[in-house]
């Protein structure tokens, strides 16, 4: 008898420690905000050092490898939804996109031999990026270790 | 930048595969063998498809 009441006095104990703890709303529009604008921020802010390396240097040198085949930079305002679609995608890396346009980028040669591939790469590093985003949000959260 | 394309698709591969494996799992071990598995996929299917399409009539 004594051993249950034990238990069952250790047993809701355990579960408010292991409870996550929800941050503050400005600590996580932070994270949102850096995670977006440079690759491996979110997670380094989180002291998830090596998952923000790796994450950086997949995302951004997909995005370098998309420049160097001469991707197409999109641009909204046009008529076609894909467009402003693609547009948004290749947003989703941050600030690589205005980076690489201040320094001269002309927005790609789309009859380039890779210029297919190398769009296909900048969208991806977008997406990628978004799924950093989420993944992010989900440690902050405590939903994940 | 001009790379074949059989090359730009293994290096798509890789990359995406490495960034699914850091996102969906948590062990080292855990992403090494998802990373794989991912990758395997991406250029299997690639060849296979590459392979189908080959046999449809063209110019």
């Amino acid at each position: 008898m004594a051993k249950r009441a034990v238990v069952e006095e250790t047993k809701p104990k355990a579960k408010v420690e292991s409870a996550p703890r929800q941050p503050p709303l400005g600590r996580l529009i932070w994270l949102w905000v850096a995670a977006w604008a440079v690759p491996g921020l979110g997670h380094y802010l989180l002291r998830r050092k090596w998952r923000a390396l790796i994450l950086f240097v997949c995302i951004v040198s997909m995005f370098v490898f998309g420049l160097a085949m001469k991707g197409q930079f999109f641009a909204t305002g046009t008529e076609s939804y894909l467009e402003s679609l693609g547009y948004f995608g290749e947003m989703c890396v941050g600030l690589a996109m205005p980076v690489a346009k201040f320094f001269g980028y002309s927005g790609g040669d789309p009859f380039f031999v890779s210029a297919d591939y190398g769009t296909a790469f900048l969208v991806a590093a977008g997406m990628l990026n978004v799924l950093a985003i989420l993944d992010v949000h989900d440690i902050a959260l405590g939903r994940k270790p | 930048m001009a790379i074949p394309h059989f090359i730009a698709m293994l290096l798509f591969s890789f990359l995406v595969s490495v960034a699914f494996a850091v996102l969906s799992k948590d062990t080292p071990r855990d992403q090494f063998i998802y990373g794989a598995k991912v990758f395997g996929a991406f250029v299997g299917v690639a060849l296979v498809l590459g392979w189908l399409m080959y046999f449809l009539p063209h110019r």
